[in-house]
């Protein structure tokens, strides 16, 4: 699941997400999503961006992770908020991983292997 | 003393957003200023907290267009507003970010505007401005900051 406000940050990681062989769902924001999890949707990860209207990535991240349901999902945040206090509150909400934009596709790939969702 | 990051900060940071996302080729941008033409498309976000003022990309409106087909992936021709305003929004969005990074904290980042034109902020002056050419059209990053904070 690919969670941004930027239509074309989302097409952009949607794409390599598709290249390394991945479904992809989309949402705008934050309750969007939780909206597409309550209705079935289990993502095996949701690349979230912090700054988004209605509900922000880190409010989503906090929702996912009071639900027992939703929590084999890993959350990786992708986002330009790269202040350290950030990372760490985010991490400590439950992210599982932190890319600051802009990334590579590489860099996206390397992530996803060091958090197991992708094998080399 | 406050770190203000430089004018060659703002290169820099604008430079490695548009060599991942637009070009692929660290040497697109070049430095200097270009006549921007009648029609112009500013991309802003605004910091409030430990740093109070705004970060802008303003560009040529065919730079805007070029910027959106680039992260779209489509013929300049093809792009719509919208998309120039999510593209411009989001250039903006990772440029501010990166250059919130070089503050002082902690700051928080509000969500993008575009405006077709120039964009002033009342109660704010410019403190750094770097003018850059992208395909032959204008492009200016600029960092701004609340008076009461720059005197």
């Amino acid at each position: 699941m690919v969670i941004d406000d930027s239509s074309a940050m989302r097409l952009i990681l949607g794409r390599i997400m598709r290249g390394l062989g991945f479904d992809v769902v989309e949402a705008p924001n934050g309750a969007e999503a939780i909206a597409r999890l309550q209705s079935g949707a289990m993502p095996e990860i949701a690349l979230v961006d912090w700054n988004m209207p209605v509900m922000d990535g880190l409010a989503f991240v906090n929702a996912v992770r009071k639900e027992e349901k939703w929590r084999q999902i890993t959350l990786m945040m992708v986002t330009t908020e790269s202040e350290q206090s950030q990372i760490v509150r985010a991490l400590a909400a439950g992210a599982h991983e932190y890319v600051i934009k802009p990334f590579t596709p590489d860099a996206i790939a390397d992530k996803l292997a060091l958090l197991g969702v992708l094998a080399y | 003393m406050t770190y203000i990051p430089s004018a060659d900060d703002l290169e820099v940071i604008t430079r490695e957003v548009w060599t991942s996302f637009l070009d692929g080729d660290p040497d697109g941008l070049l430095p200097g200023a270009t006549a921007a033409g009648a029609e112009e498309v500013t991309g802003c976000v605004h910091l409030s907290g430990a740093y109070t003022g705004s970060i802008m990309l303003r560009c040529s409106g065919p730079a805007a267009r070029y910027a959106a087909a680039a992260l779209f992936s489509m013929q300049p021709a093809d792009v719509t507003q919208n998309e120039v305003v999510d593209a411009l929004g989001e250039l903006a969005n990772m440029v501010g970010g990166n250059v919130k990074s070089m503050l002082p904290g902690p700051s928080a980042l509000s969500l993008p505007s575009v405006v077709h034109g120039q964009l002033a902020v009342p109660g704010a002056q410019v403190v750094r401005e770097v003018a850059l050419s992208w395909r032959g059209e204008s492009l200016v990053v600029s960092l701004w900051q609340q008076a009461a904070q720059a005197a």
